[in-house]
């Protein structure tokens, strides 16, 4: 998470009010107060000391969880638009089997915006046509991952390439996986947001993953 | 000698570009060194001299054995530049992963 002081502390608390006890969390650099926000939930919180970006917070994470010997992990977003109710259903799929559990959004409900579901789009299709492999969403965060993904998945990229590194993971090392459908709440802090992915971002990580793979 | 607009508008931009580094040296700004004042004196003085005696390339050309094939050596020169910028993007891109490995090992050192 960057510079997500407003909400993040909000965020943690209705993860806990799940019952969900086993929280890390990644500041990744922020410059705000992000960082004692956080530490006053009393969760486990790793800090990168320069902005690194969202893959590299997550494979921060996900480099934690594999240290505390966790056999199941649920990646979200810091900015609240994941629901924590949705994490019970991820994790049922993991139990069920599966090695990665995609969380898919609905992109018919009307309060999510239509450029979100024409990115989306675009990078399902790119994805595809990178690692040949069709998914409903694959830039979303929300993501269930047991041990044996997580000791077998190997990314590269810092920024929101990761997302789309995995489903090649998911390819490369014929991992099972499923899709689940989430909810996602777009607020106004959301919308207003400077480091969301832009347009460009997209761009620049079509590009990055032509060249580097 | 060839004057034209466009050599006219060649020769403000590099006078601006050389004059802009020139004082950036000498003023001993962070970053400013003699190799960039004399690339930038080089590139930008080139490209006026071209512009103002075009045939002089021309020449040029006929004496490396290109003839009236210049573009053929422009060509080459666009390839050679695109490789140079592949191999700077890579070295950039591993420096990034290298910086990113170095800011997780500290982030975790702590849980070990």
């Amino acid at each position: 998470m960057y510079n997500e002081s407003k909400v993040i502390f909000s965020v943690i608390r209705s993860i806990q009010k799940e019952g969900w006890k086993k929280i890390i969390a990644v500041d990744d650099g922020s410059n705000d107060n992000t960082y004692n926000e956080i530490k006053k939930t009393g969760i486990i919180v790793l800090r990168h000391s320069i902005n690194r970006g969202k893959g590299a917070a997550v494979k921060t994470g996900l480099e934690a969880a594999k240290i505390l010997g966790s056999k199941i992990v649920v990646t979200l977003d810091s900015d609240g638009q994941h629901d924590p109710k949705d994490i019970k259903k991820m994790v049922t799929e993991i139990k069920k089997g599966y090695d990665v559990v995609l969380g898919i959004r609905d992109f018919k409900k009307r309060h999510i915006p239509r450029y979100k579901a024409f990115g989306n789009y675009l990078g399902n299709f790119f994805t595809w046509m990178f690692y040949g492999l069709w998914v409903k969403d694959s830039q979303s965060g929300f993501r269930a991952y047991n041990k044996n993904a997580i000791d077998l998945i190997k990314t590269n990229n810092d920024r929101y390439e990761f997302e789309t590194e995995i489903v090649r993971e998911i390819v490369r090392n014929n991992l099972k996986w499923t899709e689940k459908v989430i909810d996602v709440r777009y607020s106004d802090y959301d919308q207003k947001k400077r480091n969301k992915q832009s347009f460009w971002s997209a761009v620049k990580m079509i590009i990055k993953l032509v060249l580097f793979g | 000698m060839s004057i034209t607009s466009l050599s006219l508008i060649l020769l403000i931009f590099s006078l601006y570009s050389i004059g802009e580094r020139s004082i950036r040296f000498f003023r001993k700004e962070q970053n400013q060194s003699v190799f960039k004042l004399i690339a930038t004196i080089f590139i930008w003085g080139g490209i006026s001299y071209i512009a103002f005696f075009p045939i002089h390339v021309r020449q040029f050309s006929e004496k490396l054995g290109f003839g009236d094939n210049l573009n053929t050596l422009i060509f080459f020169g666009f390839i050679v530049v695109f490789f140079i910028l592949f191999r700077l993007l890579s070295i950039l891109e591993k420096n990034e992963r290298l910086l990113t490995e170095i800011i997780r090992k500290e982030a975790l050192k702590d849980l070990k």
